[in-house]
């Protein structure tokens, strides 16, 4: 009997094409981008550098970071641009060697190389703190020493430069801090995408459809109607989790709330759509459902909301930028802890706007193909 | 109040519906008789607009359907009301998809229809005849003119089938037009108007009476005698003989030729005394004669 049963439920499996392409289908994909793709050791990390020094020595701690290729580096004109880079996210580190620093070398005096690196992420942050130690490897310092024997004898320490760490935005590298923000877009997308993602297959698997599309109720009203309670919903989770964070776990007041009451609605509404869109190609929960979670799945892991984006090589970024919730994690910490400013998270608003625009404008076209 | 003018169904591999044309009257309660599969469901669908159809015209009240759904109401074959919901939320949910304010017309009609002792239950744990009545009620409160019915009493007991049916002549009485798919014979034969659908075609469409008389130049004979299949399957060979069809203990045999007759009465000699009769032709003679006749 179990083996009946078992064939049968095998049986019934096989005739529902699309959940069994999907069965066949998401592994494979899954190991491809977890299997292949996904490396937890970043590279290529971005690092905004700044040298008013410009000597020989200051040129030695340049040429090894670029040799090491941990970090990426770009020169900017002043600390306060460096700063603004962190804040942007366009650069993850970056590094100040003062004016003096040279002649203090020479001085023996121990001169200070500020080193900042962005706290959002504490994995990362502690990556790029132990990476950073190769700008006092021998490599550097070994060149450092004067060899003229006709020099007075100078005493060299034996670390000639000090190394200051400055951890921007997050200075305790509070992981609640870090993984808040993104929690709760998490929520929103589950919330979003299974709730709304089974609420149109589930009026036709009932059947309740068809006496609804009797009724004179227009689509647009339908459509509409269906989706403000999940709207209304996702939006108290948002502020609910928010004022968790808040309460009890000290998270940062953003620098505008109206900014973040857009984002909160903007992100809502991408998610929300995507769950009709999902509603619509489907035709029964089951496959509503094996939907929504293989759209979540990679989404969590690719969007930098546990792992940075740096770890994520090149080839697969492009797909971290093809998910809602990479833009949504970048602006949440944006406005929360790092308070970017707004013309620096412009880009990814319009990334979600856009994906407004696409899954909208599917769903439309889907709803009056299919409905 | 209902007219359609050639209209065709095709689904992406097979036409379902072909050229049906109908005309129904104000108050009249119209039959859809066919057998599983003729296109019934698809028919009731395509007139309430839940179909497109992929050509022809249809009117109700002499307004596109899209115009007229204030003005008709459809119970479907399944339950499709909302199973969290209580009987009274679905009502008033239906109510509002309607715009009907007046609550003392839904209360008039969740009393007419037996619902008030449940009205806070469940529609999900209601028993499949109450279901039915919910169904009906929804599909009654912004008061259509016509009522379009998918097999209303499927599965429904002999008690609540009269007392439905009862309710029909009193909506009809009311001016409403009905529009009721079935397959049960008694039922057939209560409607004022009836349409035979086999194969997504029209056959025959008239008065039930009518519809008897329609089937020109055959004759029914019955004779009394018990279920014998070596008898049946000799006359299913005989050239004349269009059906043969036990009714308890009469066989029922529909003659295309006058001539053959005899030898049936012969062949009947040998399994009983009784004598072959000429008797009237019901609908469900009818029914089994057509299906036959144009099953392809």
């Amino acid at each position: 009997m179990i083996w009946a049963m078992a064939q049968k439920e095998l049986l019934q499996l096989r005739r529902d094409k699309r959940l069994l392409a999907l069965i066949g289908v998401m592994p494979i994909v899954l190991l491809i981008l977890f299997g292949l793709a996904l490396k937890l050791e970043p590279s290529n990390v971005k690092m905004a550098y700044f040298d008013e020094d410009k000597s020989f020595f200051s040129m030695l701690i340049e040429t090894e970071l670029f040799n090491d290729g941990y970090f990426e580096l770009y020169k900017v004109t002043s600390l306060n641009d460096l700063q603004e880079e962190i804040r942007s996210g366009r650069a993850k580190a970056g590094v100040h060697i003062h004016k003096d620093f040279s002649a203090s070398l020479v001085k023996n005096a121990q001169p200070h190389v500020d080193f900042f690196v962005d706290g959002t992420m504490p994995s990362l942050t502690t990556a790029m703190k132990y990476n950073s130690k190769i700008m006092t490897s021998e490599n550097v310092t070994s060149n450092m020493y004067f060899l003229d024997e006709n020099a007075t004898n100078v005493v060299i320490a034996k670390t000639p430069f000090l190394i200051d760490t400055q951890i921007l935005f997050n200075p305790d590298e509070k992981e609640t801090w870090f993984f808040l923000p993104g929690v709760i877009g998490v929520l929103i997308m589950q919330v979003a995408l299974i709730l709304t993602g089974i609420s149109v297959v589930r009026e036709r698997e009932k059947n309740t459809l068809e006496q609804l599309m009797v009724t004179p109720i227009s689509k647009f009203s339908f459509v509409i109607g269906k989706l403000l309670p999940y709207i209304f919903i996702a939006l108290l989770d948002f502020y609910f989790i928010l004022g968790v964070g808040w309460s009890f776990f000290e998270l940062p007041l953003p620098e505008s709330h109206l900014l973040l009451f857009c984002l909160a609605l903007i992100y809502v509404w991408v998610m929300i759509s995507l769950g009709l869109l999902i509603s619509l190609v489907s035709q029964t929960q089951q496959q509503a459902m094996f939907i929504a979670i293989f759209i979540i799945v990679p989404s969590i892991l690719l969007s930098g909301f546990i792992f940075p984006l740096e770890a994520i090589p090149e080839y697969v970024r492009a797909l971290s930028y093809a998910i809602p919730f990479t833009y949504f994690v970048e602006v949440m910490r944006g406005l929360l802890i790092k308070h970017t400013l707004l013309v620096d998270m412009v880009s990814s608003f319009m990334a979600l706007l856009l994906f407004v625009i696409v899954f909208v404008g599917s769903s439309v076209v889907l709803f009056k193909k299919r409905v | 109040m209902i007219r359609v003018i050639d209209l065709f169904k095709e689904f992406t591999d097979k036409a379902v519906l072909h050229n049906i044309s109908l005309e129904i009257d104000k108050g009249v309660i119209f039959g859809l008789l066919g057998p599983n599969g003729a296109g019934k469901t698809t028919l009731i669908k395509t007139l309430c607009g839940i179909l497109k159809a992929s050509s022809g015209d249809i009117s109700i009240d002499g307004e596109s359907i899209e115009n007229a759904k204030p003005s008709f109401g459809y119970v479907a074959q399944h339950f499709g009301q909302y199973e969290e919901l209580s009987v009274w939320e679905n009502i008033l949910f239906y109510a509002k998809m309607y715009s009907v304010k007046d609550i003392k017309r839904l209360k008039y009609l969740m009393e007419r229809y037996g619902l008030e002792a449940y009205k806070s239950t469940l529609a999900g744990k209601l028993s499949g005849g109450y279901q039915r009545r919910l169904a009906l009620v929804c599909a009654l409160v912004h008061n259509p003119k016509v009522l379009f019915l998918d097999e209303p009493t499927a599965g429904i007991d002999p008690i609540t089938r009269k007392l439905l049916w009862d309710d029909f002549y009193t909506l009809a009485l009311e001016g409403k037009t009905l529009f009721v798919t079935t397959h049960y014979m008694e039922e057939a034969q209560r409607c004022n108007q009836l349409a035979f659908l086999a194969s997504g075609k029209l056959l025959v469409q008239g008065t039930p009476e009518g519809i008897k008389e329609s089937i020109e130049g055959v004759e029914l004979y019955s004779v009394k005698i018990d279920y014998n299949p070596e008898l049946i399957s000799a006359f299913a060979k005989f050239q004349g003989v269009a059906l043969v069809n036990q009714f308890g203990d009469q066989l029922r045999l529909l003659l295309t030729q006058k001539l053959i007759v005899d030898s049936i009465e012969q062949e009947i000699k040998k399994y009983t005394d009784e004598r072959l009769l000429k008797a009237t032709i019901s609908l469900e003679d009818v029914f089994i004669y057509l299906t036959q006749e144009f099953a392809e």
